[in-house]
């Protein structure tokens, strides 16, 4: 596992995996300084050509459209092979997903659990 | 470019009072914007969810105004108006007067969402050129009731 601390921002990356899947933990506030980070470390997740990407949102106190913009981008990566599952949002991080219409994209997932996501994996068959 | 209500605050009176903040215009000082949201949204007795909403309009304002200037650090004044029935939130930079971009495709790096945002999470976004061709978005909460 490796652990970023990203310059003066507030947030904290650290990447490793799922039953398989690529899992990038987003520890704090995602803003527009922070997401070229993040951007980079899932760039790197898909890069290994996986049908699944998560990230974990547990600890991510804020995100906004910089952020935002990079799952976005991932779940359009995916949309052929796979998604992008998110785990554990905030309540106010799921409305803004809401707002950019990402919960009605069939390439983004939405899990309240890690178990959730491990299930929904090894139904995925990998 | 300050209204006739913006002469500065008024001493023991909630309503019509402002708070400032003035910082440059780069990505890396919108922790502190936010800070200085947080405050505002206290001051103002906003509850958690109405300042989380405060804070991403106006990083997404601040943003666009830093993405717009390059480098050349264009200072921002932010105004955090109180009235007895609304908040009003300045973002007045002295950049080149311009709208926000809305996007129009869906692309790959997804920009444009900045606009959008404000305005579902806000209940006013007003887009003004300043008389020195600068650009204002004044972010509006109402209070209900």
């Amino acid at each position: 596992m490796s652990l970023e601390k990203i310059g003066e921002h507030d947030v904290q990356l650290a990447s490793s995996h799922l039953v398989q899947a690529p899992l990038i933990v987003i520890d704090g506030e995602c803003d527009h300084g922070g997401a070229g980070a993040l951007r980079a470390a899932v760039e790197e997740a898909l890069s290994a050509d996986t049908r699944v990407v998560l990230i974990d949102l547990e600890k991510c106190t804020y995100i906004d459209s910089g952020g935002i913009s990079v799952l976005l981008g991932a779940a359009r990566t995916l949309r052929d092979r796979g998604w992008l599952g998110v785990l554990a949002p905030n309540d106010n991080v799921r409305r803004l997903f809401e707002i950019v219409g990402l919960t009605v994209d069939t390439s983004f997932r939405v899990f309240d659990h890690r178990e959730d996501a491990s299930r929904a994996l090894e139904d995925l068959g990998r | 470019m300050m209204s006739p209500t913006g002469a500065g605050p008024e001493p023991g009176s909630p309503a019509g009072r402002c708070l400032r903040f003035s910082v440059q215009a780069q990505t890396a000082r919108l922790a502190e914007i936010r800070r200085f949201v947080e405050e505002v949204g206290g001051e103002f007795g906003l509850d958690a969810e109405r300042v989380f909403d405060l804070k991403v309009a106006v990083s997404e304002a601040c943003a666009n105004a830093a993405e717009h200037s390059g480098g050349s650090h264009v200072p921002l004044q932010l105004c955090a108006r109180f009235h007895p029935d609304r908040l009003d939130f300045e973002i007045t930079d002295g950049g080149g007067f311009r709208v926000p971009q809305v996007e129009r495709r869906p692309r790959t790096d997804s920009r444009g969402l900045g606009l959008p945002l404000m305005v579902a999470l806000m209940d006013e976004v007003r887009i003004r050129k300043t008389p020195g061709g600068g650009t204002n978005v004044t972010l509006s909460l109402l209070v209900s009731g």
